[in-house]
Protein backbone atom coordinates (compact mmCIF):
# COMPACT_ATOMS: atom_id res chain seq x y z
CA UNK A 1 0.00 0.00 0.00
CA UNK A 2 2.62 2.43 1.26
CA UNK A 3 4.27 1.19 -2.58
CA UNK A 4 1.23 2.47 -4.55
CA UNK A 5 0.73 5.71 -2.36
CA UNK A 6 4.94 6.53 -3.31
CA UNK A 7 4.59 5.29 -7.01
CA UNK A 8 1.13 7.74 -7.29
CA UNK A 9 3.17 10.44 -5.57
CA UNK A 10 6.15 10.17 -7.61
CA UNK A 11 3.85 10.67 -11.11
CA UNK A 12 1.84 13.08 -9.57
CA UNK A 13 5.23 15.86 -8.99
CA UNK A 14 6.77 14.50 -11.66
CA UNK A 15 3.51 15.33 -14.29
CA UNK A 16 3.78 19.11 -12.79
CA UNK A 17 7.28 19.41 -14.25
CA UNK A 18 6.47 17.96 -17.57
CA UNK A 19 6.85 22.02 -19.15
CA UNK A 20 6.95 21.74 -22.80
CA UNK A 21 6.35 18.14 -23.19
CA UNK A 22 7.18 15.16 -21.98
CA UNK A 23 10.42 14.99 -22.79
CA UNK A 24 11.94 17.28 -20.56
CA UNK A 25 11.15 15.46 -17.62
CA UNK A 26 12.73 12.27 -18.50
CA UNK A 27 15.83 12.98 -16.84
CA UNK A 28 13.96 13.61 -13.18
CA UNK A 29 11.79 10.74 -13.96
CA UNK A 30 14.88 8.06 -14.51
CA UNK A 31 16.13 9.86 -11.31
CA UNK A 32 13.36 8.65 -9.52
CA UNK A 33 12.41 5.74 -10.62
CA UNK A 34 16.08 3.55 -11.26
CA UNK A 35 18.24 5.66 -8.71
CA UNK A 36 15.72 6.15 -6.38
CA UNK A 37 13.41 3.71 -5.67
CA UNK A 38 14.89 1.03 -8.41
CA UNK A 39 11.32 0.34 -9.76
CA UNK A 40 12.90 -0.19 -13.15
CA UNK A 41 17.03 -1.00 -14.59
CA UNK A 42 18.32 2.09 -17.13
CA UNK A 43 17.90 -0.48 -19.68
CA UNK A 44 14.19 -1.21 -18.75
CA UNK A 45 13.67 2.27 -18.71
CA UNK A 46 14.97 3.02 -22.16
CA UNK A 47 13.06 -0.35 -23.67
CA UNK A 48 9.66 1.14 -22.35
CA UNK A 49 10.58 4.66 -23.36
CA UNK A 50 11.27 3.00 -27.29
CA UNK A 51 7.83 0.69 -26.31
CA UNK A 52 6.33 3.87 -25.76
CA UNK A 53 7.57 5.86 -29.01
CA UNK A 54 5.96 2.67 -30.98
CA UNK A 55 3.22 2.94 -29.52
CA UNK A 56 -0.16 5.22 -30.29
CA UNK A 57 -0.79 8.25 -27.62
CA UNK A 58 1.18 10.30 -25.66
CA UNK A 59 4.99 8.48 -25.21
CA UNK A 60 4.14 10.01 -20.94
CA UNK A 61 2.51 7.03 -21.00
CA UNK A 62 6.05 5.03 -20.27
CA UNK A 63 4.19 5.17 -17.02
CA UNK A 64 2.17 2.87 -17.32
CA UNK A 65 5.30 0.28 -18.37
CA UNK A 66 7.40 1.84 -14.84
CA UNK A 67 3.89 1.07 -12.93
CA UNK A 68 3.40 -2.15 -13.93
CA UNK A 69 7.17 -3.50 -13.27
CA UNK A 70 6.73 -1.93 -9.89
CA UNK A 71 2.80 -2.72 -8.39
CA UNK A 72 1.29 -4.97 -11.30
CA UNK A 73 -1.82 -3.76 -13.05
CA UNK A 74 -2.80 -1.43 -9.90
CA UNK A 75 0.14 0.15 -10.41
CA UNK A 76 -0.30 0.64 -14.03
CA UNK A 77 -3.42 2.21 -13.61
CA UNK A 78 -2.27 4.70 -10.72
CA UNK A 79 0.68 5.64 -12.33
CA UNK A 80 -1.57 6.61 -15.11
CA UNK A 81 -3.88 8.94 -13.40
CA UNK A 82 -1.60 10.22 -11.29
CA UNK A 83 0.14 11.95 -14.54
CA UNK A 84 -2.46 13.14 -16.58
CA UNK A 85 -5.66 13.58 -14.36
CA UNK A 86 -4.22 16.28 -12.47
CA UNK A 87 -2.74 18.46 -15.14
CA UNK A 88 -5.70 17.63 -17.06
CA UNK A 89 -7.93 18.94 -14.56
CA UNK A 90 -5.74 22.03 -14.07
CA UNK A 91 -6.18 22.27 -18.06
CA UNK A 92 -10.26 22.09 -18.00
CA UNK A 93 -10.52 24.76 -15.35
CA UNK A 94 -7.47 27.59 -16.77
CA UNK A 95 -9.07 26.68 -20.30
CA UNK A 96 -12.14 27.88 -20.10
CA UNK A 97 -11.11 31.25 -18.31
CA UNK A 98 -8.06 31.51 -20.92
CA UNK A 99 -9.56 33.97 -23.24
CA UNK A 100 -9.79 36.85 -20.52
CA UNK A 101 -6.68 35.42 -18.49
CA UNK A 102 -4.58 35.86 -22.16
CA UNK A 103 -5.27 39.20 -21.97
CA UNK A 104 -2.82 40.09 -19.28
CA UNK A 105 0.47 40.96 -20.26
CA UNK A 106 2.20 38.72 -17.55
CA UNK A 107 0.41 36.04 -19.40
CA UNK A 108 2.34 36.69 -22.63
CA UNK A 109 5.42 37.14 -19.87
CA UNK A 110 4.62 33.65 -18.82
CA UNK A 111 4.43 32.07 -22.00
CA UNK A 112 7.67 33.67 -23.31
CA UNK A 113 9.16 32.95 -19.93
CA UNK A 114 8.37 29.42 -20.19
CA UNK A 115 9.08 28.17 -23.37
CA UNK A 116 13.03 28.76 -23.20
CA UNK A 117 13.06 26.35 -20.13
CA UNK A 118 10.61 24.00 -21.21
CA UNK A 119 13.27 23.83 -24.52
CA UNK A 120 16.49 23.22 -22.46
CA UNK A 121 14.22 20.69 -20.34
CA UNK A 122 13.81 18.93 -23.67
CA UNK A 123 16.80 18.87 -24.14
CA UNK A 124 18.60 17.54 -21.61
CA UNK A 125 15.98 14.69 -22.14
CA UNK A 126 17.65 13.92 -25.26
CA UNK A 127 21.03 13.84 -23.06
CA UNK A 128 19.58 11.79 -20.73
CA UNK A 129 18.17 9.76 -23.45
CA UNK A 130 21.41 9.47 -25.45
CA UNK A 131 23.32 8.16 -22.23
CA UNK A 132 21.44 5.79 -21.27
CA UNK A 133 20.70 4.34 -24.64
CA UNK A 134 24.10 4.94 -26.99
CA UNK A 135 26.83 3.16 -25.02
CA UNK A 136 29.53 2.23 -28.33
CA UNK A 137 30.04 3.22 -31.28
CA UNK A 138 27.35 1.45 -32.86
CA UNK A 139 24.91 2.50 -31.18
CA UNK A 140 26.05 5.86 -31.69
CA UNK A 141 26.30 5.86 -35.34
CA UNK A 142 22.25 4.23 -35.56
CA UNK A 143 21.52 7.49 -33.48
CA UNK A 144 23.52 9.54 -36.09
CA UNK A 145 21.90 7.57 -39.14
CA UNK A 146 18.29 7.59 -37.52
CA UNK A 147 18.57 11.29 -37.19
CA UNK A 148 20.32 11.80 -40.61
CA UNK A 149 16.98 10.41 -42.15
CA UNK A 150 14.62 12.14 -39.93
CA UNK A 151 15.50 15.11 -41.02
CA UNK A 152 15.36 14.79 -44.52
CA UNK A 153 11.91 13.54 -44.16
CA UNK A 154 12.98 10.55 -45.98
CA UNK A 155 11.17 8.04 -43.80
CA UNK A 156 8.50 8.60 -41.05
CA UNK A 157 9.40 8.71 -37.38
CA UNK A 158 7.56 5.25 -36.34
CA UNK A 159 9.62 3.48 -39.65
CA UNK A 160 13.07 4.46 -38.39
CA UNK A 161 12.59 3.68 -35.21
CA UNK A 162 11.52 -0.33 -36.57
CA UNK A 163 14.47 0.07 -39.14
CA UNK A 164 16.88 0.71 -36.11
CA UNK A 165 15.53 -2.18 -34.38
CA UNK A 166 16.24 -3.84 -37.64
CA UNK A 167 19.68 -3.08 -38.07
CA UNK A 168 20.31 -3.89 -33.88
CA UNK A 169 19.19 -6.91 -34.12
CA UNK A 170 21.84 -7.87 -37.50
CA UNK A 171 24.68 -6.29 -36.03
CA UNK A 172 23.70 -8.45 -32.94
CA UNK A 173 23.83 -5.64 -30.54
CA UNK B 1 -16.41 29.58 -24.77
CA UNK B 2 -20.12 29.50 -25.27
CA UNK B 3 -21.72 27.17 -23.03
CA UNK B 4 -23.72 25.08 -25.88
CA UNK B 5 -21.72 22.10 -27.38
CA UNK B 6 -20.74 22.13 -31.16
CA UNK B 7 -20.52 18.24 -31.24
CA UNK B 8 -22.48 15.62 -29.91
CA UNK B 9 -20.17 13.28 -27.37
CA UNK B 10 -20.54 9.97 -29.22
CA UNK B 11 -18.70 11.42 -32.16
CA UNK B 12 -16.16 13.70 -30.12
CA UNK B 13 -15.50 10.37 -28.06
CA UNK B 14 -14.56 8.56 -31.42
CA UNK B 15 -12.76 11.15 -33.13
CA UNK B 16 -10.39 11.57 -30.32
CA UNK B 17 -9.87 7.49 -29.74
CA UNK B 18 -8.98 7.38 -33.69
CA UNK B 19 -6.88 10.36 -33.27
CA UNK B 20 -5.66 8.67 -29.76
CA UNK B 21 -4.38 5.51 -31.61
CA UNK B 22 -3.41 6.89 -35.08
CA UNK B 23 -1.07 9.38 -33.35
CA UNK B 24 2.22 7.47 -33.73
CA UNK B 25 5.88 9.11 -34.22
CA UNK B 26 7.01 12.79 -33.46
CA UNK B 27 4.81 15.94 -33.32
CA UNK B 28 1.81 14.02 -32.28
CA UNK B 29 -0.19 17.09 -31.89
CA UNK B 30 -0.63 17.87 -35.56
CA UNK B 31 -2.86 15.02 -36.13
CA UNK B 32 -5.28 16.56 -33.53
CA UNK B 33 -4.84 19.92 -36.03
CA UNK B 34 -5.63 17.09 -38.83
CA UNK B 35 -8.51 15.92 -37.17
CA UNK B 36 -10.47 19.06 -36.04
CA UNK B 37 -9.20 21.26 -38.24
CA UNK B 38 -8.51 20.43 -41.21
CA UNK B 39 -10.75 17.56 -41.62
CA UNK B 40 -14.16 18.96 -39.50
CA UNK B 41 -15.18 22.23 -39.22
CA UNK B 42 -15.18 21.70 -35.85
CA UNK B 43 -12.43 24.23 -34.45
CA UNK B 44 -10.76 27.45 -36.16
CA UNK B 45 -7.69 27.12 -36.55
CA UNK B 46 -6.46 30.48 -34.72
CA UNK B 47 -8.94 28.61 -31.57
CA UNK B 48 -6.44 25.24 -31.80
CA UNK B 49 -3.62 27.78 -31.69
CA UNK B 50 -4.61 28.87 -29.03
CA UNK B 51 -5.35 25.34 -27.21
CA UNK B 52 -2.22 24.20 -28.17
CA UNK B 53 -0.25 27.12 -26.74
CA UNK B 54 -2.14 26.54 -23.14
CA UNK B 55 -1.30 22.89 -23.64
CA UNK B 56 2.16 23.39 -23.55
CA UNK B 57 2.27 26.23 -21.37
CA UNK B 58 0.25 24.42 -18.27
CA UNK B 59 2.20 21.54 -16.64
CA UNK B 60 1.97 18.09 -17.81
CA UNK B 61 2.05 15.98 -21.52
CA UNK B 62 1.07 18.08 -24.11
CA UNK B 63 -0.81 16.16 -25.81
CA UNK B 64 -3.62 15.15 -23.30
CA UNK B 65 -3.72 18.51 -21.99
CA UNK B 66 -4.50 19.51 -25.89
CA UNK B 67 -7.08 16.98 -25.68
CA UNK B 68 -8.74 18.48 -22.93
CA UNK B 69 -8.22 22.20 -24.20
CA UNK B 70 -9.69 20.65 -27.23
CA UNK B 71 -12.36 18.37 -25.66
CA UNK B 72 -13.96 21.54 -23.52
CA UNK B 73 -14.00 23.88 -25.84
CA UNK B 74 -16.30 21.12 -28.13
CA UNK B 75 -17.95 19.62 -25.49
CA UNK B 76 -17.56 21.64 -22.27
CA UNK B 77 -16.51 19.68 -19.01
CA UNK B 78 -17.67 16.02 -20.16
CA UNK B 79 -15.78 16.98 -23.67
CA UNK B 80 -12.85 17.01 -21.79
CA UNK B 81 -12.93 14.64 -19.80
CA UNK B 82 -14.15 12.02 -22.28
CA UNK B 83 -11.81 12.72 -24.44
CA UNK B 84 -9.09 12.31 -21.98
CA UNK B 85 -10.23 9.42 -21.78
CA UNK B 86 -10.45 8.78 -25.67
CA UNK B 87 -7.13 9.56 -26.07
CA UNK B 88 -5.04 7.68 -23.88
CA UNK B 89 -7.03 4.72 -23.32
CA UNK B 90 -5.92 2.51 -26.54
CA UNK B 91 -2.05 3.24 -25.88
CA UNK B 92 -2.41 2.78 -22.34
CA UNK B 93 -4.13 -0.26 -23.08
CA UNK B 94 -1.31 -1.08 -25.57
CA UNK B 95 1.44 -0.69 -23.60
CA UNK B 96 0.14 -2.11 -20.41
CA UNK B 97 -0.21 -5.39 -22.91
CA UNK B 98 3.85 -4.71 -24.18
CA UNK B 99 4.81 -4.55 -20.63
CA UNK B 100 3.01 -7.61 -19.57
CA UNK B 101 4.97 -9.46 -22.61
CA UNK B 102 8.20 -7.65 -21.83
CA UNK B 103 8.26 -8.27 -17.78
CA UNK B 104 7.06 -11.99 -18.63
CA UNK B 105 10.32 -12.68 -20.67
CA UNK B 106 8.53 -12.81 -23.98
CA UNK B 107 11.14 -9.97 -25.40
CA UNK B 108 13.91 -12.05 -24.03
CA UNK B 109 16.90 -12.37 -25.47
CA UNK B 110 16.28 -12.78 -29.18
CA UNK B 111 14.59 -9.31 -28.65
CA UNK B 112 17.34 -7.51 -26.64
CA UNK B 113 19.72 -6.36 -29.46
CA UNK B 114 16.19 -5.22 -31.38
CA UNK B 115 15.11 -3.18 -28.49
CA UNK B 116 19.12 -2.02 -28.57
CA UNK B 117 18.58 -1.04 -31.83
CA UNK B 118 15.84 0.57 -31.74
CA UNK B 119 16.93 2.77 -28.14
CA UNK B 120 19.07 4.00 -30.17
CA UNK B 121 17.08 5.37 -33.30
CA UNK B 122 14.40 7.05 -30.52
CA UNK B 123 17.73 8.95 -29.42
CA UNK B 124 18.36 9.80 -33.32
CA UNK B 125 14.36 10.85 -33.51
CA UNK B 126 13.62 12.65 -30.44
CA UNK B 127 17.34 14.88 -31.05
CA UNK B 128 15.76 15.31 -34.26
CA UNK B 129 12.30 16.40 -32.83
CA UNK B 130 13.73 18.96 -30.41
CA UNK B 131 16.60 20.30 -33.10
CA UNK B 132 13.10 21.40 -35.49
CA UNK B 133 11.85 23.15 -31.79
CA UNK B 134 14.75 25.20 -31.05
CA UNK B 135 15.08 26.12 -34.34
CA UNK B 136 11.43 27.43 -35.21
CA UNK B 137 10.95 29.01 -31.41
CA UNK B 138 14.61 30.16 -29.54
CA UNK B 139 14.66 33.53 -30.59
CA UNK B 140 16.73 36.03 -28.43
CA UNK B 141 19.66 36.03 -26.44
CA UNK B 142 17.67 35.69 -23.56
CA UNK B 143 16.00 32.77 -24.75
CA UNK B 144 19.20 30.99 -25.63
CA UNK B 145 20.69 31.48 -22.12
CA UNK B 146 17.63 30.55 -20.25
CA UNK B 147 17.25 27.18 -22.73
CA UNK B 148 21.27 26.45 -22.08
CA UNK B 149 21.21 26.79 -18.44
CA UNK B 150 18.33 25.11 -18.15
CA UNK B 151 19.72 22.10 -20.20
CA UNK B 152 23.14 22.29 -18.20
CA UNK B 153 21.32 22.12 -14.99
CA UNK B 154 19.02 19.29 -15.75
CA UNK B 155 21.54 17.32 -18.27
CA UNK B 156 25.28 17.16 -17.38
CA UNK B 157 25.03 18.40 -14.29
CA UNK B 158 22.53 16.37 -12.93
CA UNK B 159 20.72 18.75 -10.41
CA UNK B 160 17.47 17.86 -9.68
CA UNK B 161 14.63 19.77 -12.07
CA UNK B 162 12.11 21.24 -9.16
CA UNK B 163 15.35 23.08 -7.98
CA UNK B 164 16.54 24.12 -11.59
CA UNK B 165 12.89 24.92 -12.97
CA UNK B 166 12.96 27.24 -9.45
CA UNK B 167 16.43 29.08 -10.53
CA UNK B 168 15.60 29.49 -13.71
CA UNK B 169 12.10 30.47 -14.29
CA UNK B 170 11.99 33.71 -12.04
CA UNK B 171 15.47 35.13 -13.69
CA UNK B 172 13.18 33.92 -17.24
CA UNK B 173 10.13 35.73 -16.49
CA UNK B 174 12.43 38.60 -15.58
CA UNK B 175 14.14 38.44 -18.89
CA UNK B 176 10.80 38.51 -20.65
CA UNK B 177 8.75 40.99 -18.11
CA UNK B 178 6.40 43.21 -19.95
CA UNK B 179 7.63 46.61 -21.18
CA UNK B 180 6.34 49.53 -18.64
CA UNK B 181 3.44 51.15 -20.42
Amino acid sequence: MAGLLALTWTFLWLSLLCVGGGLGVLPEMQRQVVAHFGWVTTREFVDGYTLSQLTPGPNMLVVVFVGYRAHGVPGAALAALAMFLPTSMLTAVVARRWERVRENPWALAAERALAPVGIGLMAAGVYTLARSAVHDATTAALAVAAAAVLAVRWLPPVAVVLAGGLVGWLAGL
Amino acid sequence: MSGVNRVRLAHLIRVFAWTGLTSLGGGRSAYFHDAVVVRRPWVRNDEFVQDLTLSQLLPGPNFSNLAVALGCRLAGLRGGGWGLAAVLAPGALILLFLAVLYFRGAFAPGVAPLMRGMGAAVVGLVFVMTARIVAASVRGRAAVLVALATFLCVGPLQVNTVLAIALVLPVSVWLHRPPRA
